[in-house]
């Protein structure tokens, strides 16, 4: 019951309670106190950590490490609120660590019983300390390898609260994994090893510099098989600015963005940033709701991103957002320039599956690096991978057009099934080629060179469009109103609305309202006009969807081979301007397999 | 559907095919295809003295007609609009029709000749009635002038409904000098027409009124090939035309059109002066290169001619010269070729008159033999 009972008086909070609320910022699951365990496991140097869990990690979770320990008297120290060994530069600044608060260890010697038990090299046994509720017992020796082994059990024992949200004990479970997946992303050159009630969820060695140094067998692990084969190199470089990773081709693309791994200076981060950049990336090749695969890691000056904006330190402040956005979009854009031809293989290993109905899913055998490699290198295009057609802005240049009777990459057509498709032979297999498809790729880019070409034509307004807007809406809209007025729409203040004067006549009469706000968005979000250009490459969607050639048109040989070559030479050809595979490729062995010849 | 059809009354009549056609053909226009009231996609049929009345609603604009017909028992039904105007264009030429309702029944039997129909029926006074409320103004404009007013500003009216009230006709009583006018205006946002009339007798007080697209689309069809007057009677939230046959009503779109007048031109000291189909006609050939859907022409003035010319990066570039009588600084202007062979169909004489400023600003087309006529359209920018 509620009851009228005056006014409380202020109070100053038990610090033990005060503690227990904080903990509550960084440790808000089980999951949450293994990404700061296994964080300050990498910080402590080690090479290997394992971490076992129990009961979805409330029960018990244990990460051991074989980093440099901690030494005996400095761990009481160590479970008190803001120390640390970590932060050298008291401004904020630099921040070499991924731990730098001071905060994790206190913060779940708060919320559950903790045992931290370390060696240093120069003490002959290891140390125990134990502490239950925040209060520590003095350390006690006790036996331990070198490096750190923390104990918590019973999590949330005296925070009921917190307890009752947690989700079932198999998907707390989930998210440690995630977590722990996440950080082998990141540190390539520490093996990690996941046991979850006594079995092993997996493990991933220490690796080396290979693949950019991302580090292929836990590519393999959390982004799929198909990812490894089926994505391109991204490598770009500026102002201190590094970025590695791998992209996905379009066709590889899921529903879902959980397949976006971004890391920031080796820290697993959900940044708005880079999801916008890879939605601007991606724009023009998938559909809407489609999401792209992708691993970036990007490393910069330790001065130049602020990681502490975020209690879990999920999310990430750069100082040039702008620059970093700039170095990301166009490095991806240029990779998918550059691979824009290739479809997924997996499409073509569905397709096959679907042939063998008989024989139980033996999956072909998992592909090596070395036929990574060489998959790469027959889906490069024609003149090698900086071919002169290859332009940062997506306009399509007219390429060499290769001699007649001389195989590209998507070989010789041989025939012509049901109308609508091109059956070709290649060195390596048979492509087959959903011609409607393609032409429309064709046509739809010669369509977008010629609207970068000749510009966007623009039809004044007789009576201008006045459209409401909210202030930030029409403050980014004015600020981007010279790039707005490139892609054909002229906006300017007009009170606290904001008038169209001309707009895209593209777009015939299209309603501006909601475009406007659409863009508002999107400039927000991405920095870029995205729903105009969605605008004007529809429309000139709709044109290439009509003045390409239909199923149902019968190909001479001429024709067909013809318009493989165009495809070789047209960016983006892997997909049509809906984001479906233009062509599959099935190898020489798959078919042969299917003879039971190998 | 027992329940509705207790509740029909009978109804027995004979109507010749052609004098049902007449009507019926007008009439079925008005039903929408597609409808999720099941009455609306019917045509109510009411024997009355010695005419058969037929009517149709879309609930925004009603039509009604009425033709002789031999009526043996008066009464009312509904049947379907399409499949009896099907039934009624397919009997052959000079059939008799006969039209059979009995009491209770849920079914209209329809034959000819040797051919018979049964059509499932709904009630007739379901029919959704619009209401022929007092109209505050009535006049009678002449059928050419109607004629006028329609053809030469419908090809602007927007089909863009956020701005729905450019979805429409904007008719109104208005002052040109010191003749009083009703006046007809239709804007896009792109362009704009405007025509007028000497004012009818009766029809200073009314209101100004847009009238929609698809009432305007049905008073063409139905005083197409009749001459005379309609009668016009007219409220701020409703308009009917009155013709010998059919009395149409129609809701108005509840909408403020822009102040039209503040967007044409007064002080454009460009003028040309050209020969209307040459001018018309080199910009449809010329417009042949625009392969893009918003076909841009460009239009260079010189003293003396003017140059038409379109440039596309894929299909070429196509220049015509043709003859003008300008004399002012050569001047440039893009506009849509569409724009342009929309208006100029609507251009009776001889020659037309085009009047600019710059290349951005909103350019003035008068048909000079034709002086309640002006067109404004805003030019395309490259």
């Amino acid at each position: 019951m509620i009851e009228a009972a005056g006014r409380a008086t202020i109070r100053r909070l038990p610090e033990a309670l005060a503690n227990r609320i904080a903990a509550g910022e960084v440790v808000e699951r089980p999951a949450a106190a293994v990404k700061e365990l296994v964080e300050n496991a990498i910080d402590a140097g080690a090479s290997r950590i394992e971490v076992r869990i129990e009961g979805g990690g409330v029960d018990l979770i244990q990460v051991e490490d074989d980093g440099g320990g901690i030494p005996g008297d400095e761990l009481a120290v160590a479970v008190e609120r803001h120390a640390t060994s970590k932060l050298k530069d008291e401004r904020l600044v630099v921040i070499e660590t991924l731990g730098f608060r001071g905060e994790a260890l206190p913060a779940i010697a708060a919320v559950g019983r903790l045992a931290l038990t370390s060696r240093t090299p120069s003490c002959p046994h290891a140390l125990c300390l134990a502490v239950e509720g925040g209060r520590p017992a003095p350390p006690r020796p006790a036996p331990g390898a070198l490096g750190t082994r923390v104990e918590v059990r019973d999590l949330f024992f005296n925070v009921p609260a917190r307890r009752k949200f947690l989700k079932s004990t198999r998907r707390e479970g989930e998210l440690v994994v995630d977590v722990l997946k996440r950080l082998a992303l990141a540190w390539p050159g520490v093996a990690f090893r996941l046991e979850v009630d006594g079995r092993e969820a997996f493990r991933v060695p220490a690796e080396s510099e290979a693949l950019l140094g991302l580090g292929p067998e836990r590519l393999r692990l959390v982004m799929g098989r198909d990812f490894l084969e089926n994505a391109a190199e991204v490598e770009a470089e500026r102002d201190g600015v590094r970025l590695v990773g791998l992209a996905g081709l379009p066709t590889l693309s899921r529903n879902h963005g959980r397949l976006q791994h971004l890391i920031v200076n080796r820290r697993p981060v959900e940044d708005r940033l880079l999801r916008a950049a890879l939605r601007v990336a991606y724009a023009d090749l998938l559909f809407h709701d489609r999401q792209p695969l992708a691993v970036l890691r990007l490393d910069l000056p330790f001065d130049a991103v602020d990681v502490n904006v975020h209690p879990a330190k999920a999310e990430v402040r750069f100082k040039d957002a702008g620059a970093v956005r700039g170095l990301v979009v166009g490095a991806l854009k240029s990779t998918l320039a550059r691979h824009g031809h290739r479809v997924a293989t997996s499409v073509g290993g569905a397709a096959l599956a679907r042939m063998r109905p008989n024989v139980s899913a033996h999956a072909s055998a998992p592909v090596g690096l070395a036929e990574a490699d060489a998959a790469f290198a027959f889906q490069a295009p024609v003149g090698g991978d900086e071919g002169p057609w290859v332009r940062l802005d997506g306009a399509a240049v007219p390429g060499p057009v290769p001699v007649p009777g001389v195989e590209g990459p998507l070989g010789t057509a041989r025939a012509q099934l049901f109308d609508a498709y091109v059956v070709s032979e290649t060195g390596r297999g048979l492509v087959l080629v959903d011609m409607h498809a393609a032409h429309e790729r064709i046509v739809y880019e010669g369509l977008k060179a010629e609207l970068e070409a000749g510009g966007v034509r623009r039809q004044a307004l007789l009576i201008p469009d006045v459209v409401e807007l909210e202030p930030p809406e029409r403050a980014v809209l004015l600020d981007h109103a010279g790039e707005l007025r490139r892609l054909g729409l002229v906006v300017e203040p007009f009170g606290d609305a904001v008038v169209v004067r001309e707009a895209p006549a593209l777009l015939g009469q299209a309603p501006l309202a909601p475009l406007l706000r659409d863009l508002a968005e999107d400039l927000a979000e991405t920095g870029e006009a995205l729903a105009l250009e969605r605008g004007l490459f529809a429309a000139l969607s709709r044109m290439a969807c009509h003045g390409s050639i239909r199923s149902g048109r019968r190909l001479t040989l001429g024709e067909m081979d013809a318009l493989l070559r165009r495809m070789e030479t047209t960016l983006y050809s892997g997909q049509c301007n809906h984001g479906r595979p233009t062509h599959v490729a099935l190898d020489r062995a798959d078919i042969e397999r299917l003879f039971d010849r190998r | 559907m027992q329940r509705n059809a207790n509740r029909t009354k009978p109804m027995k009549l004979v109507i010749e095919r052609a004098a049902l056609l007449k009507s019926l053909s007008h009439v079925q226009n008005v039903v929408e295809r597609r409808n999720t009231i099941p009455i609306l996609a019917n045509v109510k049929l009411d024997a009355q003295g010695e005419r058969l009345g037929l009517t149709a609603t879309d609930m925004e604009l009603s039509l009604a007609a009425s033709e002789p017909a031999r009526v043996a028992e008066p009464g009312m039904t509904t049947v379907s609009a399409h499949t009896f105007f099907d039934i009624a264009r397919k009997l052959p030429d000079g059939s008799e029709i006969a039209l059979e309702q009995a009491e209770g029944s849920g079914e209209v039997t329809l034959q000819a000749g040797r051919s018979v129909f049964t059509l499932p029926s709904l009630p007739g006074d379901e029919f959704p009635a619009m209401a022929f409320e007092d109209l505050d103004v009535r006049f009678r404009v002449p059928v050419e002038d109607l004629k006028r007013l329609i053809d030469k500003t419908r090809f602007a009216i927007s089909t863009e409904e956020t701005r729905y009230y450019l979805n429409g006709i904007y008719l109104h009583a208005a002052k040109a000098g010191a003749t009083s006018t009703l006046r007809a205006v239709a804007t896009d946002g792109h362009r704009l027409a405007r025509v007028e009339v000497d004012l009818p007798e009766g029809a200073k007080d009314m209101p100004a009124v847009i009238v929609p697209r698809k009432t305007v689309a049905e008073i063409r069809k139905l005083i197409e090939g009749i001459e005379g007057e309609v009668q016009i009677a007219v409220s701020p939230s409703r308009i009917q035309f009155m013709l010998e046959r059919a009395i149409l009503v129609s809701r108005l779109i509840d909408g403020t059109f822009p102040d039209y007048e503040r967007v044409i031109p007064t002080g454009n000291d460009k003028a040309a002066v050209l020969e209307a189909k040459p001018f018309a006609d080199a910009v449809d050939r010329v417009a042949t290169i625009s392969t893009e859907r918003a076909r841009a022409v460009k239009l260079r003035f010189e003293p003396g001619r003017a140059t038409v010319s379109a440039v596309s990066t894929e299909a070429g570039r196509a220049v015509e010269e043709i003859d003008a009588d300008y004399a002012g600084e050569p001047l440039e202007i893009g506009f849509n070729a569409r724009y342009i062979l929309d208006m100029m169909a609507e251009i009776d004489g001889g020659q037309v008159r085009v009047e600019m400023a710059n290349a951005a600003a909103p350019t003035l087309v008068r048909d000079p033999g034709d002086a309640g006529t002006a067109y404004v359209l805003m030019p395309m920018r490259v």
